[in-house]
């Protein structure tokens, strides 16, 4: 073995097998699989973006430049676009932001010695499970206008809601369901941080003469900080990604919650159907790496942030 | 807590020690210690649980509750617990939804797909994570990347359509099968902590590469592997977009897409569609009660490997 590969390995090792040729072949056809299929078309994307691309294999494929950014940009659209850029954020935003309250309160509480808490850990992650078709359609049967339990309760209480239906709650009921669907992941990741913490740290604290909010401010909160981390970094990226969920609750087309994602589905095939290819697939590459690019600049700004804070701590 | 406890120990304090957190006590052992000075139950936080618990099985019991209803008995009275339970629905939603074509679809996709899959991120994880693949350090940043990809529906289904993979099945478990998210990252992280000795007294007794991936690193890997398995196949088994986007013939529709048109055709049969959502729910709850432990574990490796 080389003294280059020796020095570039994360394991200082030689290779002891006779032959190197299978491990060639065996990793190249792995690698060759991962990079048609996944790495291929995510390049494809940005490529594709600056062409008028369609559904279509026999309509000419011509360059068009920056014109579906101008595009998406333009006094036509802007409205929309806007609209749906402020959807994403807010939803990553707020999602994360209740996700990561909620998840740090279950953690802490399923940390404690209490009866069966194995049982409910795996309760809390249960709707990772069951997915985002079985879990939408469960709370859009809960949030049904037409005489759903959630309309009962505010019957009783003498009002209603039109839930997905209304402009103005809408998104907020999307955000609701999805952080029901991921708090389950955060909580267990912050369990791991949990069990991490030395017992010695809290016993000593609360020697001390600690309250136990201060123990958790001081002692607990700062020790979780990588877990903070990775979970605000997976949270963020994965709800500015999110439009399965909506697309299951609220459709492809409701403009109150409607989300980049979800544009460029419905740009690219078509909303509801899922059929009609005449759709501008060029343009629709466009938003997708523009929302490509602003995961990119906010996940690695949170990445930034966190990672100083952590230092700090 | 039996298994699942000492499970979950003995990985936990494998994965502290390569975190350089190898001379913590085993947290499990340690927790209890502070509140054995506190001898009244917490009533409080049992409380939290209970609370906690409605909010995650109540919408769950809600479904079950509507779909032993009749139409009627659910306009009625939406929210009361049912009194003549009757099995109608799910036959009904069974018969009328195709349901059983749809469920083979998912199991094949699933399947095919999770093993593929599974089978590439330990091609490509096990070399990496030996230095046996020059590159060195290039191979785990590629990996990182595989989960921030940009959203590809479009070329995705470009590269299918132009390969005359479109509306086929074999299209759709390829394009699934590199779904393989932390797979690689995860499986790497194992594989270090296994003895490289192993690797070198395998050589010695002239066991060539092929010969000891499937002989000794695929028994040694299976827990790992099937922690990869299962997050793999929990993904593919919800997944929805590329199965609506990649496949036209109703046919050849996975369990997801058939809940879902079946949503669109019979909106307001409650307690169809609630029996619909049952028949796909009921096999993912019962399995995650047999893989639970396996995804919880899976789910902490990664977060510390």
């Amino acid at each position: 073995m080389t003294a280059r590969a020796e020095r570039a390995a994360p394991v200082r090792t030689r290779f002891p097998f006779p032959r190197r040729g299978a491990v060639r072949l065996t990793f190249g056809l792995g690698m060759l699989m991962l990079v048609l299929f996944a790495f291929v078309p995510a390049v494809a994307v940005i490529v594709v973006s600056f062409t008028d691309l369609r559904g279509l294999t026999y309509v000419p494929t011509l360059w068009v430049g920056i014109e579906n950014y101008l595009d998406f940009f333009s006094p036509a659209r802007a409205a929309d676009n806007w609209n749906a850029l402020r959807n994403t954020m807010v939803f990553a935003i707020v999602g994360t932001v209740l996700q990561m309250g909620f998840a740090l309160a279950i953690s802490l509480l399923l940390n404690r010695p209490l009866r069966g808490r194995n049982f409910f850990r795996a309760v809390v992650f249960m709707p990772t499970i069951l997915g985002v078709t079985v879990g939408g359609l469960i709370w859009s049967l809960i949030f049904n206008p037409a005489g759903g339990p959630m309309q009962s309760l505010l019957h009783a209480v003498g009002t209603q809601s039109a839930f997905f239906g209304d402009p103005r709650i809408a998104l907020g009921l999307v955000i609701f369901v999805h952080v029901w669907m991921q708090v389950g992941i955060s909580v267990v990741i912050f369990l791991a941080g949990l069990q991490a913490i030395p017992a010695e740290l809290q016993e000593v604290a609360s020697i001390d003469g600690a309250s136990a909010w201060q123990r958790f401010r001081n002692v607990t909160f700062p020790l979780l900080a990588p877990s903070l981390t990775a979970n605000v970094l997976m949270g963020v990226v994965n709800a500015m990604h999110s439009y399965q969920l909506t697309y299951v609750l609220a459709g492809p087309s409701n403009r109150s919650t409607q989300v980049l994602s979800l544009l460029v589905y419905v740009q690219a095939f078509g909303g509801e159907s899922g059929t009609s290819l005449s759709q501008s697939q060029g343009y629709a590459a466009a938003i997708a790496t523009l929302q490509f690019v602003l995961v990119g600049v906010i996940a690695l700004a949170t990445l930034f942030y966190l990672r100083r804070r952590e230092a700090r701590l | 807590m039996t298994m699942t406890g000492s499970s979950r120990r003995a990985q936990t304090s494998r994965t502290d020690g390569e975190d350089g957190l190898a001379a913590l006590p085993p947290p499990s052992s340690a927790a209890p210690r502070p509140r054995r000075r506190r001898r009244r139950a917490p009533v409080g936080a049992y409380i939290c649980l209970v609370l906690l618990a409605a909010v995650f099985l109540l919408p769950l019991l809600f479904l079950l509750n509507t779909a032993l209803k009749s139409d009627a008995d659910f306009l009625a009275d939406p929210v009361g617990i049912v009194t003549e339970p009757r099995l109608q629905n799910f036959v009904d939603a069974w018969v009328q939804g195709h349901f059983g074509s749809y469920i083979l679809n998912s199991i094949v996709y699933t399947l095919g797909g999770a093993g593929i899959g599974t089978v590439i991120t330990m091609l490509v994880g096990f070399p990496v994570a030996r230095g046996y693949i020059a590159g060195g350090r290039i191979w785990p940043i590629v990996f990182a990347l595989l989960l921030f990809l940009p959203n590809s529906l479009i070329t995705q289904f470009q590269l299918l359509l132009r390969l005359g993979l479109y509306d086929s099945r074999l299209g759709y478990v390829l394009m699934v099968a590199v779904g393989v998210g932390v797979g690689p990252l995860l499986f790497t992280g194992f594989v270090k902590s296994l003895p490289i000795e192993l690797d070198e007294a395998a050589a010695i007794d002239g066991c060539g590469y092929g010969r000891y991936l499937v002989s000794f690193a695929l028994p040694l890997c299976r827990p790992a592997l099937t922690t990869i398995f299962i997050l793999q196949a929990v993904w593919i088994w919800n997944e929805i977009i590329l199965a609506t986007v990649l496949l036209a013939d109703q046919e050849k529709f996975p369990i997801t897409v058939g809940l879902f048109a079946f949503k669109g055709a019979y909106s307001n049969q409650w307690g169809l569609l609630a029996a619909a959502t049952m028949i796909v729910a009921v096999p993912l709850v019962v399995g995650y009660i047999f893989i639970q432990r396996y995804l919880v574990n899976g789910v902490l490796g990664a977060v510390k490997g």
